[in-house]
């Protein structure tokens, strides 16, 4: 392990957290930031906090106060846009339109601080906006006539901006990650905090302060010295450094984000980004307007201006959430697609890639017997390491990993979506290693049958050879003997007729014996065959037949199992068609086409050939089954025809 | 005559050898082997090689082989072929390539020790003998339409015979029928068959086999 990566590392035991509810506990996701040299080391838990395995019953009590929490916030919200639209319009000669387009930015905040908050309690942002949403309302109360309540809010309503500040900053995650960020929070809720007390401070009966475009009543109870220009000087101040410097870093940090963020996570950020480039950017332009005589920009245009890039970004937000929920839909059609098609390690890539919108994402698939990752081509793979442009989700299944999925970082933001597709990939991964595991006990299956085949189709040669070679030689060495003696006698005038007799009685009896072993042999495999060939086979067989058989034979020589299956297929076919069939005429075809060796036995006779228990026929058909091949009955009112399928690859 | 025995069966070679100088045939060498016999071959000139086609080492048609082999280099030894089986087409390849003082016989006719003995003289003298099962194997092969139907039982027999590679002379030794029946029989075997007869005896039996095999 290097050195630099035993921050990230966690103890090599540590267990995989688990991923629990309707997905059950079958399913674990353990996303990796380093990439293990094996698997069960330096493992880094998921950044959310997942509910732990019987939490339902706390999770459901939560949910029930937050759900009290927010209908007591929406009564707020609109108890204080009402407030804040009357005090404008009455106290301030604002427009009625401008007012209420206000606290429509405010309650839009609030709306989408709320969904946040009950879609993602979890994250953060949802709260922050909501507040952000009240403050914004809460901050038109400076408009009141009451000194208390202009107190307040002039010293407080500020604040709202701070935090819409604060909200950019922490998207998508509610967290503000980095020094630079934090320090800008910091920096802009005391800008706007300080900045508003020293004013009120300072702001007596002389004061010329402007609020919207009127000047601000004078009611300021905090007033230690009646300062006017003062006042304005530290108004001024306020708007260059937050409006202006810091508001230009918010720019600057975000330009930054989109530029290091990977292609999914830009084109998650981009919409939101954009709302808030417009509003910050709206912001820069406050300076000119403070500071320029006769700017382009006129006062309402700067006014819709920030009043539309307002409402943009909490439909941004929204707008992403809804994205988020869209793409978990994209997962239940993931499922229903690796249902329905088997998965191969390409489409099971594609699908999932599509399914969670990340091109470059990569399905790994672990190997077990060799302790490793590979890729969907096959290629031997190691899980990232950079946990910045490529982050990984490990798929377990009772606590060995199935494989793993490779994806762009961003993903760890939404760990539900990530879960629900790691559980669709997980089921189609053990769905296929099951069915591989299937095939490879079948094909073993298979070349056991077919070793068990050509080891009998051996066993019948050796066999048929050692009777040729042996007995048959022997028998008929000793026939040669007994019929030299025989002659020798029958030249003796004093031989016995009965020993004559008896010996050529003797010859006879060794000769037919002879024959016999020879019919045997050739019931067992013909020499022929293994001779000469199929064709020569099929031939000699033909020329024992009582019923006339038509030949077309491939006449080249194909593998000993081949031909010694075509032949006994042929064989016991034929031995039917002169049993049963009274046929008149029957044909015997075998084609070689690639691979396939194909004999097919057809005859003119009454039918009602069938394969059954113990039947020659049901013996020729598991012959053909053990090499792989099929056999196939046609058997009517027109004749029989057998079709046999035998696979004749060396 | 010099004869040269290849057999991989010490005992039943030694029967052959046996039944040979028996019957005034000289009996130069015995081998058990397709190399031996090569050997031997050149060694002793012999006029008649008699081969079992299976032999060691790989015991399928090593002794075929090597009568091929004899053939071509001494093409005045007589060849007679024994197996254990029997396979018409086969008899015939090798028959086609060397019509003159060829054999082929299964291994039991040397029971028929006369018989056997015939065959070797008439192999040896340049003629040809082919196995009855053969020629039985062809002629019990039935046909849609079959010419072979319209021959007499006595006309089948003969037709046997000349396949076997007997002479018409030959025939009438077997059959016990004068010459002249024989030759008539023949003639009329062979304008049922539509068969061109020629003189020679072994092209006669190549035409028969060819006729009988198509």
């Amino acid at each position: 392990m290097r050195a630099g990566d035993e921050g990230n590392a966690l103890p090599a035991h540590s267990p995989p957290r688990r991923i629990q509810g309707a997905l059950g506990p079958l399913l674990r996701v353990v996303p990796l930031f380093t990439a293990p040299r094996l698997w069960d080391h330096r493992l880094m838990p998921l950044s959310v906090a997942l509910p732990e395995p019987g939490a339902e019953e706390v999770v459901a009590r939560a949910g029930a106060r937050r759900r009290a929490s927010v209908l007591l916030v929406s009564a707020v919200a609109v108890g204080l846009g009402i407030a804040a639209y009357h005090v404008q319009v009455q106290n301030a000669p604002q427009h009625r339109s401008w007012a209420a387009a206000w606290v429509a930015v405010s309650w839009t905040f609030v709306i989408a601080g709320v969904i946040a908050w009950l879609r993602r309690p979890a994250n953060r942002l949802g709260p922050l906006m909501l507040v952000a949403g009240l403050a914004l309302a809460a901050r038109q109360l400076r408009y009141s006539h009451e000194a208390v309540v202009f107190t307040i809010f002039f010293l407080l309503g500020d604040l709202a901006f701070a935090l819409v500040g604060h909200s950019i900053l922490a998207y998508p995650s509610g967290r503000v990650t980095g020094r630079r960020s934090r320090l800008l929070v910091k920096a802009g809720y005391t800008t706007m905090i300080v900045f508003p007390l020293a004013i009120l401070m300072l702001h007596g009966e002389r004061s010329e302060l402007r609020g919207i475009n009127y000047l601000l009543p004078t009611r300021s109870l905090l007033v230690v010295s009646d300062q006017p220009h003062a006042a304005v000087l530290l108004q001024k101040a306020q708007v260059v450094i937050f409006y202006g410097l810091l508001a230009s870093l918010v720019l600057v940090v975000i330009g930054l984000r989109l530029w290091r963020a990977t292609p999914r996570a830009r084109r998650m950020l981009a919409p939101l980004l954009l709302a808030a480039v417009a509003l910050v950017v709206r912001a820069l332009f406050e300076n000119v307007h403070m500071f320029v005589a006769n700017s382009p920009f006129t006062f309402p245009a700067l006014f819709w201006w920030q009043i539309a890039a307002g409402l943009a970004l909490p439909l941004a937000f929204l707008a992403w959430m809804l994205r988020a929920r869209l793409a978990r839909a994209n997962v239940g059609e993931l499922v229903v697609e690796l249902d329905r098609e088997p998965a191969t390690p390409q489409t099971l890539r594609d699908a999932l890639a599509r399914a969670l919108g990340d091109p470059g994402l990569e399905l790994y698939f672990w190997l077990p017997e060799r302790g490793e990752f590979v890729d969907s081509a096959g290629a031997v793979a190691s899980l990232p390491v950079d946990d910045r442009a490529r982050a990984a989700t490990v798929l377990e299944h009772e606590g060995e990993p199935l494989g793993a999925i490779v994806h762009d970082p961003s993903l760890l933001e939404e760990p539900k979506l990530i879960a629900a597709a790691g559980a669709a990939a997980r089921l189609a991964l053990e769905n296929a290693r099951l069915h591989a595991q299937t095939r490879a006990q079948l094909q073993q299956v298979r070349d056991s049958r077919r070793r068990i085949a050509s080891a009998a189709d051996d066993e019948r040669r050796r066999i048929e050879r050692n009777l040729h070679d042996g007995a048959q030689n022997r028998l008929l060495a000793l026939a040669l003997q007994l019929s030299a003696a025989q002659r020798r006698l029958g030249g003796d005038a004093q031989a016995d007729p009965e020993v004559d007799q008896l010996l050529a009685a003797s010859v006879e009896e060794l000769q037919s014996t002879v024959e016999e072993l020879r019919t045997l042999a050739r019931g067992l495999h013909p020499t022929v065959l293994t001779e000469y060939g199929l064709a020569a086979a099929l031939e000699a067989l033909t020329q024992r037949s009582s019923v006339p058989v038509e030949l077309d034979v491939y006449g080249g020589r194909l593998p000993a199992h081949a031909e010694g299956t075509a032949y006994f297929v042929a064989a016991e076919a034929l031995n039917n068609v002169i049993k049963h069939s009274h046929a008149q005429n029957a044909s015997i075809t075998v084609r070689h086409e690639g691979e396939w060796l194909s004999v097919e036995i057809a005859d003119d006779g009454e039918g009602g050939a069938r394969a059954g228990e113990s039947s020659g026929l049901q013996g020729i058909a598991d012959r053909v089954e053990a090499l792989g091949g099929r056999l196939e009955i046609q058997s009517g009112g027109s004749g029989t025809c057998i079709k046999a399928e035998i696979p004749c690859a060396s | 005559m010099r004869v040269v025995v290849a057999d991989d069966s010490p005992l039943l070679r030694e029967g052959v050898a046996h039944v040979l100088a028996e019957n005034g045939f000289e009996v130069v060498a015995q081998v058990g082997d397709a190399t031996a016999l090569l050997h031997a071959v050149e060694r002793s000139q012999p006029e008649l090689a008699i081969v079992d086609v299976r032999m060691p080492p790989t015991q399928t048609d090593e002794g075929a082989r090597a009568a091929v082999e004899i053939r071509s280099r001494y093409p005045d030894v007589g060849l007679l072929l024994l197996s254990q089986v029997i396979e018409a087409q086969y008899a015939l390849t090798l028959l086609s390539e060397h019509p003159h003082g060829f054999g082929y016989l299964l291994k039991d006719r040397v029971l028929a020790i006369d018989e056997f003995i015939q065959s070797v003289n008439r192999v040896a003298a340049g003629g040809t003998a082919i196995d009855p099962d053969v020629v039985s194997q062809l002629l019990g092969r039935r046909r849609a339409q079959d010419p072979l139907d319209e021959l007499t039982p006595r006309e089948r027999e003969i037709l046997a015979l000349m396949a076997e590679g007997r002479s018409n002379h030959g025939i009438c030794q077997k059959l016990f029928l004068s010459p002249k029946t024989v030759e008539s029989h023949v003639h009329n075997i062979f304008a049922k068959l539509g068969i061109t007869a020629t003189g020679d005896d072994h092209r006669r039996v190549l035409a028969v086999l060819t006729y009988l095999r198509a």
